[in-house]
């Protein structure tokens, strides 16, 4: 009896997860790469609230912070948190702007780390990531998302990123979350809400 | 003329002697009886909380910013990570009296001289039960004085830990400074290094 129970357990989490996530095929992967690609190609600005949820199974509870984001094409971010303190990034014209709750700073951004976390961000926020020679991208639908899993190429950054998740609702060709996930399991999820594109954003919002 | 030399040699080395070898002293503090075996760092003490800092630290010029996150698994471990503000882990280790492991660590942070620098820093930092070797007394502290010549302040009246001097039996290493309203739990903490330029300040995130 027990074994029947667990058997039909097994049978029906497998039928929930499959009926989940299906792999898109061919004919519409092309469709979705393409509407995302349009898209993000007409994306002047962004602007978003987000939630980030920091995973670690040691802990009790999961480690929440949130803030606010702006866009500014074709390179412009700032990456500000308000809860629960207040710290800004801004990437602007190879520079990086602190501020760190008040102490300002500022660092020369023309180094390819830099580079490389601008070009992740305002990928993981617009979904145009498909960058075949950093990534292994696979592609996978539900009833309410697109998902595209990536996983990194680069050694290096395999060891800091096992791959990388990012949801677009079906009704929508940008990213509502975004999922990064480390080699130990832990994660990082960043949740998009109240997003606008192309709002007319001042140029004082990427000033420290 | 040689002679002289070397009589003022010998006693130039004499005086540097005499005074490096002066034992750490504390000020205005006189030894007392050890009332109790073993002084308590009760700000990471509880199991089922996670402890989460937003944390600075300054090494010589750079500046780096992120959050501090640790728990007590067991009587004797922690594990602590320090991550930045994005989330990304940069360090992840394990630390105990006895045991230390490294979870992960950053390759551009993966030194011997970070690792064992910062592992000594938090094991103190996290250590919850210390034994006492002597006890003094000052106008309104008591000074616990454990082994490896650490010294713990501790309040009279509240009975809070105010701050770990870490010595090198000579000079003050390292001082940790505790900022709490209640003995369990810290708001902000400082720890500053005396021998070499570092700095690291944790300042308590509610979650």
């Amino acid at each position: 009896m027990k074994t029947k129970f667990l058997l039909l357990i097994i049978v029906v989490c497998s039928l929930k997860i499959s009926a989940q996530e299906q792999k898109m095929s061919a004919q519409e992967i092309t469709k979705f790469k393409e509407t995302i690609e349009n898209q993000s190609k007409n994306i002047k600005t962004i602007k978003t609230d987000f939630v980030q949820i920091k995973h670690m199974d040691f802990l009790t509870k999961d480690i929440e912070t949130s803030g606010k984001m702006y866009f500014k094409s074709p390179n412009w971010l700032n990456w500000q948190y308000t809860k629960p303190y207040q710290y800004s990034i801004i990437f602007k014209n190879n520079k990086v702007f602190i501020n760190d709750q008040g102490k300002k700073s500022t660092v020369d951004a023309k180094s390819k780390i830099f580079e490389k976390i601008n070009k992740l961000i305002v990928g993981s926020v617009s979904g145009n990531m498909f960058d075949d020679k950093e990534f292994d991208i696979t592609y996978f639908k539900t009833k309410e998302h697109n998902i595209t899993k990536l996983i990194p190429k680069t050694a290096s950054i395999k060891k800091m990123i096992k791959q990388i998740d990012l949801y677009f609702p079906l009704k929508d060709a940008t990213v509502s979350e975004v999922k990064l996930i480390e080699a130990s399991g832990d994660y990082t999820k960043i949740i998009f809400k109240n997003k606008i594109i192309n709002a007319k954003i001042d140029d004082s919002v990427f000033t420290n | 003329m040689q002679k002289l030399m070397i009589r003022f040699l010998l006693i130039s080395i004499f005086f540097s002697l005499l005074f490096s070898c002066k034992t750490y002293q504390i000020k205005d503090a006189v030894a007392t009886d050890n009332v109790i075996q073993v002084v308590q760092n009760q700000y990471f003490s509880d199991k089922s909380l996670d402890y989460v800092y937003k944390t600075h630290i300054e090494i010589y010029d750079s500046k780096m910013s992120g959050i501090f996150i640790a728990k007590r698994l067991n009587d004797s471990i922690h594990r602590l990570v320090l991550t930045t503000d994005f989330g990304n882990k940069l360090l992840d280790f394990e630390i105990s009296e006895n045991h230390f492991k490294v979870n992960f660590i950053m390759d551009n942070l993966n030194k011997k001289i970070i690792i064992n620098t910062l592992r000594d820093d938090f094991r103190t930092l996290l250590q919850v039960n210390n034994k006492i070797f002597k006890t003094y007394k000052s106008k309104n502290e008591i000074i616990h004085q454990t082994e490896n010549n650490q010294y713990y302040y501790v309040d009279e009246v509240s009975n809070a830990l105010k701050k770990i001097i870490k010595t090198n039996k000579r000079k003050e290493k390292v001082i940790f400074t505790f900022n709490s309203k209640k003995a369990t739990f810290a708001d902000n903490i400082n720890i500053q290094h005396y021998t070499i330029k570092l700095r690291i300040d944790f300042n308590q995130i509610i979650n």
